[in-house]
């Protein structure tokens, strides 16, 4: 080895971290400590039959608790004791969120499955009851109507919200805390009150009756936030040298922000439209009260519409089991498509800081 | 006098400009308005008819005359769920926040941050389904169980032998959408958190338990109260989740948590909105909405009042 190493200088010593070794005792203690109570627990609830929950809660946990204790004081001392609470709550905390999220995932993923066809996607709902069977109709013309309802929301909405975050990031005037911390509040908008909202500002007054539009303006102030917010960010992140070079050179104000500001914050503010789409495209209770339901496809924004998200309602209400499929397919079918947006989202953000640090 | 290195916008393009940029932002002031103003003078029959006892009084009847729209118990029951919401929800929060920020590898950090902006993502119409079909069930035998031991606690006592559509199970229904929103917001608190600060509290003896509950905590609990509150804000306006999984009733229940019945003014707006009277009953429910909308529009503004003051750094 030393024959094939042409410099002729000593290879430095690889360096020496105490801190970081690690003693191969305590990590055996560890493992026993987190696989022993686990063990001794699936032991006795089978043995002695008891239901889930108990074995959970009064057979796990104790032990649990009591073999990490054990280990943290065998390791650190007594004060090693509140160390191995600390990290017991805080993994079971997280392993139960993490449960209840998977939860959901697997059900809307295994049922979605069972229920979703070529057919499904394409056919519509006309001559379909709750109990018609799953080869026919499906949510075909929900998809376009959601399509349609939220493509004229975003269209209305990305302009606005982009325009709001310029406001935030490129002027100093003395109003931008007011506009923050109001649409901050604006982002927790109960879906039900926007709906109301526009329900009473248009459909009591008669100007118009259920109708896509207006389904499209009731989502607009739920998704203004979000593009607002993220928008904001990306804005943010652009250099400020940038902008007072622009402006050095020579440029005005608004040269200055459409020829170096907005392409340089491009990718955040599509990532800012893909996010505002994603929280809107579910939302149920506006379009309940705003565009009610239709079963044939319609791509006619002035009459009632359908939806995916009220379609899933629409079917939840029965009890039937083919009533129900119906949902969870659908709820897929959401379920997807935001998993697209954010996707999506995340490859463009991600593409981003690699050519940065190519760049550097 | 400070002197600003400022020019003001001379060209007409860039006055153009501004004069958008600014009207833009007057619109989301208008915005607000505008559904405070429509909302109020669509609700105002309905309000001075029924006076103060619309929020106080809890009898919802259309065959009387005048009619009786009272929804003091559908106020009662959003706080309550809500409250629940938030005992529940906190801990995972925390929990969470503390694990991906200090616990984490670089990997797994990324896979849970992910997930967890994913729950943030799921509309409350899956939630809903899957709290229906799913989590109804396997909550209701828990109820069981802890009515049988702790049934003699007050508010895990039940009357009848029906454990589904109870506000404990709206309650973690909430808790699962609100986790997202808290432990984004105690999230950036940790990762932003002076690193010198917790090294400071190792370096002079303190074990990983007493840096966290003396130093982390207390650093960050400004922004947890924010996240907080921004969570309530979102649970009190809850709508379609806790319609499915809920026994709305009008008869009110102050802390049952395991009674199958219980309120939310969001939820009883949906179910009555679609059989009802369009002359007496639909202005009672824009009035309902109305104090939904000013409730969560404190709340939320509160929040992000304190949410701002924790993060300074977000300041330009």
């Amino acid at each position: 080895m030393t024959l094939l190493n042409p410099s002729p200088t000593p290879q430095p010593r690889p360096a020496i971290e105490p801190w970081k070794t690690k003693n191969p005792i305590n990590t055996r203690l560890v493992v026993a400590a987190s696989v022993i109570p686990a063990v001794i627990a699936v032991a006795l609830t089978a043995i002695f039959q008891l239901a889930g929950p108990i074995g959970l809660i009064l057979v796990f946990m104790p032990l649990q608790i009591i073999a990490a204790g054990a280990a943290g004081v065998r390791i650190y001392g007594r004060k090693g004791f509140a160390d191995a609470m600390l990290i017991i709550f805080t993994i079971f905390f997280s392993s139960l969120v993490a449960v209840l999220l998977l939860s959901v995932l697997w059900s809307v993923i295994s049922q979605g499955f069972k229920t979703i066809s070529p057919q499904f996607l394409f056919q519509n709902n006309k001559y379909i009851s709750a109990t018609t069977d799953l080869a026919y109709g499906g949510v075909g013309h929900a998809i376009i109507g959601t399509l349609l309802v939220v493509g004229l929301t975003t269209l209305v909405t990305v302009p606005l919200g982009v325009a709001i975050a310029v406001y935030l990031t490129e002027t100093r005037d003395r109003g931008r805390n007011v506009v923050r911390t109001l649409l901050q509040a604006l982002s927790g908008l109960p879906s039900v009150v926007a709906g109301l909202f526009v329900y009473s500002a248009l459909i009591v007054t008669g100007i118009t009756g259920y109708a896509g539009w207006a389904g499209s303006l009731a989502l607009m102030p739920l998704m203004l936030p979000t593009v607002a917010r993220v928008a904001e960010e990306a804005l943010r992140l652009v250099p400020m040298e940038l902008r007072t070079g622009a402006l050095a050179l020579g440029a005005p104000a608004y040269r200055a922000f459409f020829m170096v500001t907005l392409p340089a914050a491009k990718t955040g503010l599509v990532t800012a439209c893909l996010l505002g789409v994603a929280r809107v495209i579910g939302e149920t209770a506006p379009l309940l009260l705003t565009i009610n339901s239709r079963n044939e496809t319609s791509i006619d924004l002035t009459s009632p519409m359908a939806s995916l998200p009220t379609y899933v309602y629409q079917y939840i209400s029965n009890s039937y089991d083919t009533s129900i499929q119906r949902a969870w397919g659908a709820a897929l079918v959401i379920l997807m498509l935001v998993a697209i947006l954010f996707a999506t989202a995340r490859l463009i953000s991600s593409g981003k800081k690699i050519n940065l640090r190519k760049r550097k | 006098m400070r002197r600003k290195l400022m020019a003001k916008p001379f060209s007409w393009q860039d006055k153009a400009f501004f004069y958008t940029v600014r009207a833009a932002a007057g619109s989301s002031l208008v915005l607000v308005a505008l559904i405070f103003a429509f909302l109020l003078a669509r609700s105002l029959p309905a309000l001075q008819q029924q006076g103060l006892g619309f929020v106080t009084g809890s009898v919802w009847d259309n065959s009387t005359t005048p009619p009786l729209f009272q929804i003091g118990s559908m106020l009662w029951g959003s706080i309550l769920i809500a409250f629940l919401g938030i005992i529940l929800a906190v801990p995972m929060s925390v929990a969470v926040s503390y694990f991906i920020v200090f616990l984490a590898g670089k990997r797994v950090k990324a896979i849970a941050t992910t997930l967890i902006d994913l729950l943030a993502a799921l509309p409350s119409i899956v939630i809903g389904l899957w709290g229906i079909a799913v989590f109804a069930p396997a909550g209701a035998e828990w109820s069981q169980l802890i009515n049988k031991y702790l049934g003699w606690l007050p508010f895990f006592s039940s009357t009848t032998n029906n454990f589904l559509g109870t506000p404990f199970i709206a309650g973690w229904i909430v808790a699962v959408m609100i986790v997202p929103i808290i432990s984004s917001v105690t999230r950036e608190i940790f990762s932003q958190m002076d690193r010198e600060l917790i090294n400071a509290a190792l370096a002079l003896g303190g074990s990983k338990a007493s840096t966290f509950l003396k130093v982390i905590l207390p650093t960050a609990s400004g922004g947890i109260v924010g996240g907080v509150l921004l969570g309530l804000g979102r649970a009190l306006g809850e709508t379609v989740a806790i319609f499915f999984v809920l026994n709305l009733s009008f008869d009110i229940n102050w802390a049952g948590v395991l009674e199958s019945r219980g309120g939310s003014i969001a939820s009883m707006i949906l179910s009555k909105f679609g059989e009802a009277d369009p002359k007496t009953e639909i202005p009672a429910l824009l009035a309902a909405g109305l104090v939904l909308f000013i409730v969560t529009l404190l709340v939320n503004s509160l929040a992000a009042v304190i949410v701002d003051r924790a993060q300074p750094w977000r300041k330009i």
